[in-house]
């Protein structure tokens, strides 16, 4: 039923780690608090998006005015973080953008983190969203453009990387993009990009698996061809979310539950990634009145279940993937603590 | 060069009419920006996948967000007005704020000039957007305020 693995086995050196189970959790939205009164003990980590959690007025702003934040969005995840892990997933910074590193936002950022208690990553896209020759400072290109794999960008990107690790301390993730465009002649393929920067120390993969889902239906490589290439020691975060048909395409709307499709792949998959932090479920806070606070917590149950098998090396036999099978985190012995907040 | 090789694919994604242009004479885009033959190629080559319609339609998608979340009363008093109206703004300020509220005012003050330059739009265009400017404008104010407040402490 299931293709074999052929990606290449973990290094030794990771192979050596104990394995550890990810947190299984949402990005934060306004729906977030409902979810986690309904069920609290299913969402084991947060990743908020700083900025949703403020008002950008430019570069031209006023110094210290630019960036006004919301009170009260961060005094609720400041709440619902308390026993939690909390990670940080930006997306104004575009690093693959041909712009200098805009240190006013990872400063922003950093005063988020330090009034949060401290991000356990950061995770940026791998996606152009800001326009180097914009006629506004932070004007935003309309949606996530593609990028060229090639040494040009990786540099661009990796001198970035560094200057913000030094500036935020804590470790970093890039996550794949959904194109709908793939660029051709690249040098490098994504996978093959991702690698590198893994294998030279600036930053791990966040994967986010319907984002692939919608590269492949958009003409992009398969995710099986995909994932063999990813190098899977790279990988630290998995992002789950699901989509719909507009106009006769597959949009990355999370306007839903994950598809079918997305979690064959990833029971198939997620076994080989033994450095896996967190599992991070995706979805639009104007859907959640139709998703409801019990479809939500279904899915987070199911992604506990996947959370089971995440380094295991073997994939998980059918029966215990199906929403019947394995009993629910809620009837498990609670999960220890997750470890405290970090900046470093 | 890599700079004038993203804003012009930004700019493809924000115009689908360039797309039609660049399809039919493909020396256009390097006409007018700065490319290496293989950037040309590769812009050529989106501009000719099928995934460019939907590339435009989620840059549209997200460019009509803030406007409908904020402008609700003005979107529906303009109908099928809003389109043409939504597509001369666009092309007018091809880039999004990412300021909601500021953004939001921007085209606010967009169909206000439109109304004062004697543009045929439906009835209850002029009431509608005197209600949600207002509150996109206060609503522009009082996230101001929020740095205030953290500042202070209060």
């Amino acid at each position: 039923m299931h293709p074999s693995v052929t990606a290449p086995a973990p290094s030794p050196a990771a192979a050596a780690q104990p394995r550890a189970r990810p947190a299984v959790g949402l990005l934060y939205n306004p729906a977030s608090p409902d979810v986690i009164a309904h069920a609290g003990s299913l969402v084991e980590s947060l990743s908020v998006m700083p900025d949703r959690l403020w008002f950008d007025f430019g570069p031209a702003a006023a110094p210290g005015q630019r960036f006004h934040r919301a009170l009260g969005a961060l005094d609720e995840i400041a709440r619902l973080a308390r026993g939690r892990q909390l990670a940080a997933h930006g997306i104004g910074l575009s690093l693959p953008s041909d712009l200098p590193l805009d240190k006013d936002f990872v400063t922003a950022i950093d005063g988020l983190q330090q009034a949060l208690g401290g991000f356990g990553w950061f995770s940026e896209h791998l996606s152009v969203f800001l326009t180097p020759r914009g006629s506004v400072p932070n004007a935003q290109a309309g949606l996530g453009l593609p990028i060229a794999y090639d040494d040009e960008v990786f540099t661009l990107v990796a001198g970035k990387l560094r200057r913000l690790r030094e500036r935020l301390g804590c470790r970093q993730l890039l996550e794949n993009g959904a194109f709908f465009t793939p660029l051709p002649e690249a040098p490098m393929s994504e996978p093959a990009f991702l690698n590198r920067l893994h294998a030279q120390g600036l930053a791990g993969t966040l994967l986010d698996l319907h984002n692939l889902y919608v590269s492949e239906r958009h003409g992009g490589p398969r995710m099986a061809d995909y994932l063999a290439e990813l190098d899977p020691d790279a990988v630290e975060e998995i992002h789950l979310a699901g989509g719909d048909d507009f106009a006769g395409f597959y949009m990355d709307s999370h306007s839903g539950f994950t598809p079918e499709p997305v979690w064959e792949i990833a029971f198939e998959h997620l076994p080989r990634f033994r450095r896996l932090r967190a599992l991070t479920f995706e979805f639009q806070e104007t859907y959640y009145p139709a998703m409801g606070a019990a479809g939500v917590a279904r899915e987070l149950e199911r992604m506990h279940r996947l959370a089971e098998c995440c380094g295991t090396a073997a994939p998980m036999a059918i029966a215990a993937r199906s929403a019947q099978a394995a009993p629910t985190p809620t009837a498990r012995s609670p999960r220890p603590e997750p470890e405290a907040h970090h900046a470093g | 060069m890599l700079a004038d090789f993203q804003q012009a694919m930004a700019d493809l994604t924000a115009s689908p009419r360039l797309c039609n242009d660049a399809r039919r004479d493909p020396g256009l885009m390097a006409r007018h920006y700065t490319l290496s033959p293989m950037e040309a190629r590769r812009l050529q080559a989106m501009v000719e996948h099928p995934g460019m319609a939907c590339a435009c339609i989620v840059y549209r998608a997200n460019r009509l967000a803030p406007l409908a979340l904020n402008l609700r009363a003005t979107c529906a008093a303009l109908g099928p007005a809003l389109r043409p109206l939504a597509d001369a703004y666009w092309a007018e300020y091809p880039e999004g704020n990412v300021h909601f509220y500021i953004e939001s005012a921007r085209f606010c003050d967009f169909v206000a000039d439109a109304l004062a330059q004697g543009a045929e739009l439906p009835e209850g265009v002029a009431a509608a957007l005197a209600v949600d400017r207002a509150r996109v404008r206060a609503a522009l104010a009082e996230s101001r305020l929020e740095a205030r407040r953290a500042a202070t402490g209060a």
